[in-house]
């Protein structure tokens, strides 16, 4: 139990430290002076300390969307795949689950971006509506494949069982869900290739143009509950596509795992760097390769076995 | 290992069906022919095969490496159109291709029947094979026409090694003369044609 408590509070530490890591790492990259690596605590403690503005135009939903959208996600923390051998875990829950609470804070975003009843609110959530829409069949079919190859349908239990016995004989499926996945990482969390984090007042904005009314400790909570998402997503993809190092000593196991959260998120990194963003109507072009490669594992297990 | 390259062989070639772009569709079809590449070291050296081994590291070098320089180098001498739209649309094709893998794989399984080891392999030709002919069917240009006729090359090689547990040799070298000569014979064309815009002009 204190090894699964332990996992969730330095998962929750670190989540700031991923988007931060990703930034610097790509300022780097583009030879400018990079930020800091803190600096999404220092964004948070200064934001907390600020004045918290509400528009007169908006209802009772602004002061408490904020919250929903946190919530799911720190719910959704607690039935991740264990980190460390040994640790407790919740074995039940499935795709669905984790798919619906993903998808129940993004709906709580979109009421916040409708109603701050400016025409970019409304914009970024019509926008985030048809992403996601787009996202979670995809989400859904990956992550139930993965969790057939692992002989459960629990996530928990399948991150489990592929550390115990990972699935050579199915290696053509599993890549396939791997990439499928990976391109959910990048369309879910905002990255480059379907949204720009860094732009504001851009036309092509999606998640910036939802909370661009919000200041203060509402916008410190939408800003850690993105870097939640991420991390939620980049663990999701190191425990069920990268399953080593899980049998070794419990701290050994979690520096392992940091790792390869940030080999993620470098590769995120890298990613951002070298494409360009698509425009918002090709934006199905590269959810349809997510969703080809998603069914496509599905059926490479089911009929072939490979 | 060789489940993962035959996964990453699919991988690139599907990605290649939703490209709009030739230099980017050029880099595709490079990877898929390394990964294809790669696959005939392992099995040559599982199977102890030293004729397969040659055709391997020949394939990288010709197929990876020189087809893809040299209708980069075609590219830019002709001026080809660069940007080449799909004329399937991206929704119809993300139907489609599904389908034509699921049509293949149950396609494919009275031979796989017949075939001891490695019976999925021929599946996932077979299935390489049609998507390559859909990316022939897709494009209206020249130059996506002679990728996904390449591509279809490197399918056949695949089932050729998967299935037979590896071609003669001098079949396998005669394939690679013939492809140099049909890019040679593509390079003529295109200077042909190249000249007679020239004088029409």
């Amino acid at each position: 139990m204190i090894l699964y408590i332990t996992t969730i509070v330095v998962l929750l530490l670190l989540a700031p430290l991923l988007l931060s890591f990703i930034k610097s790492l790509k300022m780097w990259l583009l030879f400018k002076r990079p930020t800091s690596i803190f600096q999404g605590y220092r964004n948070f403690s200064k934001l907390l300390s600020k004045e918290t503005i509400v528009s007169e135009e908006t209802s009772a939903i602004t002061t408490y969307a904020p919250f929903l959208v946190l919530s799911p996600l720190l719910v959704t923390m607690f039935f991740l795949p264990p980190v460390v051998q040994g640790a407790f875990y919740v074995s039940f829950v499935d795709a669905f689950t984790i798919t619906g609470l993903i998808s129940l804070s993004t709906f709580f975003l979109m009421l916040l971006g409708l109603d701050s009843a400016s025409a970019f609110g409304g914009m970024g959530s019509s926008r985030e509506a048809f992403i996601s829409a787009l996202v979670e069949p995809a989400m859904v079919l990956t992550v139930f494949s993965v969790s057939m190859m692992a002989g459960d349908l629990g996530v928990g239990q399948a991150g489990v069982n592929l550390a115990a016995h990972f699935p050579k004989e199915h290696m053509a499926s599993f890549l396939f869900a791997g990439i499928s996945f990976f391109i959910l990482l990048l369309a879910e969390n905002g990255r480059i290739p379907v949204d720009n984090p860094e732009t504001h007042l851009e036309l092509t904005m999606v998640h910036e143009a939802m909370i661009l009314d919000l200041t203060g400790v509402y916008l410190a909570i939408i800003e850690t509950a993105s870097s939640v998402k991420f991390v939620i997503f980049a663990s999701l993809f190191v425990s069920l596509f990268l399953p080593f190092g899980y049998t070794y000593a419990a701290p050994l196991a979690i520096f392992v795992f940091i790792a390869k959260l940030f080999g993620v998120a470098m590769v995120v990194a890298i990613l951002e760097v070298n494409t360009a963003k698509l425009r918002l109507f090709k934006v199905p072009n590269l959810l349809g390769i997510a969703i080809v490669f998603a069914f496509l594992s599905l059926i490479t297990f089911y009929v072939l076995g490979a | 290992m060789v489940d993962f390259f035959i996964g990453l062989f699919l991988a690139s070639l599907i990605t290649a069906l939703f490209t709009t772009r030739l230099y980017r569709l050029l880099n595709w079809y490079a990877f898929n022919s390394l990964t294809l590449g790669i696959l005939a070291l392992l099995i040559g050296t599982k199977l102890d095969d030293n004729a397969m081994l040659i055709t391997g590291v020949v394939t990288i070098i010709i197929k990876a490496i020189g087809i893809p320089y040299f209708l980069k180098s075609f590219s830019q001498k002709f001026h080809f159109v660069r940007q080449i739209q799909p004329e399937i649309k991206v929704q119809y094709a993300i139907m489609l291709i599904p389908a034509i893998l699921v049509f293949t794989f149950y396609l494919a399984e009275p031979i796989t029947h017949m075939i001891a080891n490695n019976s999925n392999y021929v599946a996932i030709s077979i299935s390489s094979l049609f998507l390559s002919l859909l990316l022939m069917m897709e494009h209206k240009n020249i130059a996506p026409k002679i990728v996904g006729f390449l591509s279809m090359e490197n399918s056949l090689f695949l089932l050729g090694i998967t299935a037979t547990d590896g071609m003669p040799m001098l079949v396998e070298l005669g394939i690679f003369f013939d492809l140099l000569m049909a890019i040679v014979v593509i390079n003529l064309l295109f200077n042909r044609e190249h000249e007679e815009e020239l004088n029409n002009d």
